[in-house]
């Protein structure tokens, strides 16, 4: 049978060699960088859980384990609401809920997806039902980092940490599994930093390359350019935040890059496609100026997300942007 | 059946099993033994240090029917119901689900019935910090004087956020943080009695990683018991945990000190690619720097035999003369932002790459302070940035002449005075940075009167230091730096000085980051007075930035073009006239 999860091999073992030998963690937290694949193995392991079928599990063919990949399971909740803050109403249903034991199968699991959402009195209020939920209650939460979430969330549960996997398995999974083409498989893969779920999602969404092009594109470009042509794509960047937040994403991988090809480094660079790009860059900036921009384009996303004004930091990150001819100041 | 989490199966029976807070057990056993046990208590402290723990055996002790000694007997049948979370008459609250004040009042209309089998109504509201306002005051009267059979238990890991009158109606035990020892010795208890194997490296690694929290500890060993093999390891232990082997760490030492950027780049990506996790490696990478400090401060070595293998101690103390104390504070100060870094992207692993470069670059900037070295023009041709060119450039660790005292802080040293030559129309001594600092907000004072302009722009800028006869300040970006260095403003401001210091100066603005502090003169001047010259030639050449404004009159001499007339300035010479 193929394994319901590409890599995470030790992650997956663990839980579910738990459930074989009767340890069933009533409390697991899985962290990881976004779309590496927490809550698909969550997922699963609610399925495993609950499997009827013939082991190994989970089989994927029983009635159950049907129901909870098409989300209509009455034991299984998961509660993914990206974006949106999870509120002290909904623990409060959801501890109602668990007090209930389960209508057709040995457990009742949650799954609380991006568990950062929580405000303050949601996470706080969850703490009692996480220590010691009723008999027969699986909780599994999924966040970015333990660190963003309550210390004494983290302490009540086993914490397993995912990793980006491996360039050559992200590959290889995008070849035979979803029939890339190689080459496309191969850029894929470094671009996706070891995350299958965003490979998955590029090679799903052709313009998703298209606009990465463009962004490093105008990046190179704006280098050439003097401060009014700067301003002038900041404020049309400042429109459509989305957009502008992956632009940046983009621009700090690439300028890791440059960090990385200027300081000498062995270290694979992301951006293989446009290695000669890299290298011209590399050589055209000093050292400093990498770090700078690096820890420039880092702060700037931070401040992002707390609320500065977007227009004001893209114009700030451009103007500190090298310059390749020295006309910054026309 | 769901087994247990350990830590719920191994919570304490009896006083003498909470770990590690003999202040607080022993003291309520005092209470109980001579009958003064009080209405209300309030537990705080660190997660998993057994507040819950204490006020459930509190409940018991004080319940127990039993007709041993010690309470509580951990045999009658109110302590076995206790255990099993069934008797009626404790009632536990969670506060934090339950936190309004209706909840409150809800309590205090059951508070006044009598308990049902037990002696004493016990109620442990936990989480108890996350009581609305009303709701903590409602319950203000009744947390005072409560009925004779009742008593209150408050447990929280954030007392700061309890208001003040609930504190004073409470005796307040604060729970401390499990010393290492006593986990690892608690952990080997666990083990043996549940039959595990576990190495007992991988035991006290495990309690390493608990921070003081018995409940982490015991939860990571509950997890890895689900390995199912047959021994527990200090390998299985660290790949659960992603940590990261002794010799990654000890190799971005080195890197760090030999100021190899490569190396230390390819060590992190090495690491992280074996599976470490990045913000795990950060701060095993900070504990070392922190024992090397140790080593650096003085006799740190018996600090560091407890919790420190030997193998790493002797290394460690091969790294630490290598090491300048300044550049271990400055190391270890940024690591240590790194891995508080919150927000990680999709690159786990930048903010511990972005520290190191950051690290070992400063420390090649201050090392040579001499900015690019003569041959440095045909090296690498930097383009013209938006920042002007840093007098730091060379990745390469040019372990200069200049001597180590120069690597001492800008602002905790007055700054050198270069030797001034006799003809100096001005004594240099006049001029210092205290002086300076002391007449800033006279000398922005007056330059309000005179030009708002300048003003506003002065304030924008940060005085940095003083250098012979030059200010010197910082200006966070090159645009305001440009202003400032407009002739007109420029020597607005130095007229400005020279009226209310009386002394003769010369403004000079760097960007923000850039000023490095030159050495000291040593004991042997004329080599220094040469490095000197060398040093003030690569100033005045980074003075003329490319996108300083440029003179309108192409013959005029412009006092800020001129590397001569820099250099005579920088040695104290003064314009007279430009022509």
């Amino acid at each position: 049978m193929e394994r319901p999860i590409i890599g995470h091999e030790w992650a997956v073992d663990l839980l579910l060699k738990g459930l074989t030998i009767g340890r069933v963690s009533h409390a697991t937290l899985i962290v990881g960088p976004p779309n590496i694949g927490k809550a698909t193995i969550a997922r699963v392991f609610a399925q495993a859980l609950n499997c009827t079928g013939e082991a190994p599990v989970p089989c994927g063919e029983c009635v159950s384990c049907r129901k909870v990949i098409s989300g209509n399971h009455p034991d299984v909740r998961v509660l993914d609401a990206p974006g949106q803050s999870l509120k002290i109403d909904e623990v409060r249903g959801l501890q109602r809920e668990l007090s209930l034991s389960p209508h057709e199968s040995r457990w009742r699991v949650v799954v609380l997806c991006e568990f950062e959402r929580a405000t303050a009195e949601a996470a706080n209020a969850l703490l009692k039902t996480l220590e010691e939920p009723p008999a027969q209650v699986v909780l599994i939460l999924t966040a970015t980092e333990a660190d963003v979430l309550l210390p004494t969330i983290v302490s009540r549960c086993q914490v397993l940490s995912l990793r980006p996997l491996p360039v050559t398995l992200v590959k290889e999974a995008l070849v035979s599994r979803w029939g890339a083409d190689p080459v496309q498989a191969e850029l894929l893969a470094r671009l996706s930093g070891g995350r299958l779920g965003w490979a998955v999602r590029a090679l799903e969404d052709e313009e998703l390359l298209a606009r990465r092009d463009e962004h490093l594109g105008d990046l190179a470009s704006l280098m050439s350019k003097g401060r009014v042509d700067r301003l002038a794509y900041a404020a049309g960047l400042s429109r459509d935040p989305e957009s502008a937040k992956g632009a940046l994403a983009l621009w700090l991988g690439w300028w890791r890059d440059v960090l990385l090809l200027a300081s000498g480094s062995r270290v694979p660079v992301t951006n293989v496609d446009q290695g000669a790009m890299l290298h011209q860059q590399a050589e055209q900036v000093t050292l400093r100026q990498a770090q700078r921009m690096v820890a420039q384009l880092q702060s700037t996303i931070r401040n992002l997300d707390q609320n500065v004004n977007l227009r004001l930091a893209l114009e700030v990150l451009l103007l500190s942007l090298p310059s390749v001819d020295g006309n910054i100041g026309r | 059946m769901a087994t247990q989490a350990l830590y719920r199966k191994w919570r304490s029976r009896t006083f003498d099993e909470v770990i590690g807070q003999e202040h607080v057990t022993r003291t309520l056993q005092n209470a109980l033994a001579t009958d003064r046990v009080v209405h209300a208590y309030l537990f705080t402290g660190p997660r998993g240090t057994g507040k819950t723990t204490t006020a459930r055996l509190l409940a018991k002790a004080v319940n127990c029917v039993g007709d041993t000694d010690v309470k509580p007997c951990g045999e009658c049948s109110i302590c076995r119901a206790v255990d099993e979370g069934r008797l009626m008459d404790m009632i536990e609250i969670d506060a934090a689900s339950n936190r309004g004040i209706d909840e409150i009042r809800d309590l205090r209309e059951k508070v006044g019935f009598r308990p049902g089998e037990a002696r004493i109504k016990f109620y442990i509201i936990d989480e108890v910090h996350m009581l609305t306002d009303p709701a903590f005051n409602a319950l203000l009267k009744t947390l005072e004087e409560p009925p004779p059979h009742v008593i209150f238990v408050l447990a929280t890991t954030e007392p700061h956020k309890i208001p003040a009158t609930i504190i004073s109606r409470c005796q307040r035990f604060d729970f401390r943080r499990i010393p290492l020892s006593e986990i690892t010795r608690w952990l080997t208890h666990i083990a043996d009695a549940e039959g595990l194997a576990v190495e007992p490296e991988a035991l006290e690694y495990i309690a390493r990683q608990s921070s003081g929290s018995m409940r982490d500890a015991i939860s990571l060993l509950d997890q890895l018991t689900a390995y199912g093999s047959d021994t527990i390891t200090l390998a299985q232990v660290q790949a659960v945990l992603g940590a990261v082997t002794p010799q990654s760490v000890m190799e971005l030492a080195d890197s760090l000190i030999d100021g190899d950027l490569a190396r230390g780049l390819d060590v992190i990506n090495q690491a992280i690619g074996d599976g470490a996790e990045p913000r795990q490696f950060t701060r095993e990478f900070v504990e070392y720097l922190r024992g090397l400090l140790l080593l650096k401060m003085g006799d740190g070595a018996g600090l560091l035999r407890a919790s420190v293998p030997d193998e790493t101690l002797a290394r460690m103390k091969e790294q630490v003369p290598r090491l300048s104390p300044r550049t271990l504070l400055r190391a270890t100060r940024l690591f240590n932002e790194a891995a508080l870094e919150m927000k990680v992207g999709f690159l786990p692993q930048l903010p511990l790459e972005l520290a190191f470069v950051e690290a070992v670059m400063d420390e090649t900037a201050a090392e040579s302070p001499v900015a690019t070295t003569p041959s440095a023009p045909a090296q690498k041709q930097p383009v013209t940035p938006v920042i002007p060119p840093t007098p730091s450039a060379p990745p390469s660790p040019t372990k200069g002449p200049s001597p180590t005292k120069g690597l001492a802080p800008a602002a905790e040293v007055s700054p050198p005075q270069p030797p001034a030559p006799p003809a100096s129309p001005t004594p240099a001594g006049d001029l210092t940075f205290d002086v300076v600092e002391s007449h800033w907000q006279d000398i922005l004072t007056r330059l309000r009167q005179t030009n708002k302009m300048v003003e506003a722009l002065m304030r924008s800028v940060r005085l940095v230091a003083v250098d012979g006869n030059s200010i010197i300040v910082e200006a966070p970006s090159d645009l305001l730096k440009g202003r400032i260095e407009q002739p007109g403003s420029k020597s607005h401001v130095e007229q400005c000085i020279d009226q209310v210091i009386g002394v003769p100066a010369r403004l000079r603005c760097v960007m923000k980051g850039e000023y490095r502090p030159r050495p000291q003169p040593a004991a042997t001047p004329a080599v220094e007075v040469a490095q000197d010259d060398q040093t003030r030639k690569e100033d005045a050449e980074s003075d003329s930035a490319p996108d300083g404004p440029k003179e309108n009159n192409p013959g005029a001499l412009d006092p800020d073009e001129d590397p001569m007339l820099q250099e005579a300035l920088n040695l104290g010479a003064k314009v007279k006239n430009v022509e």
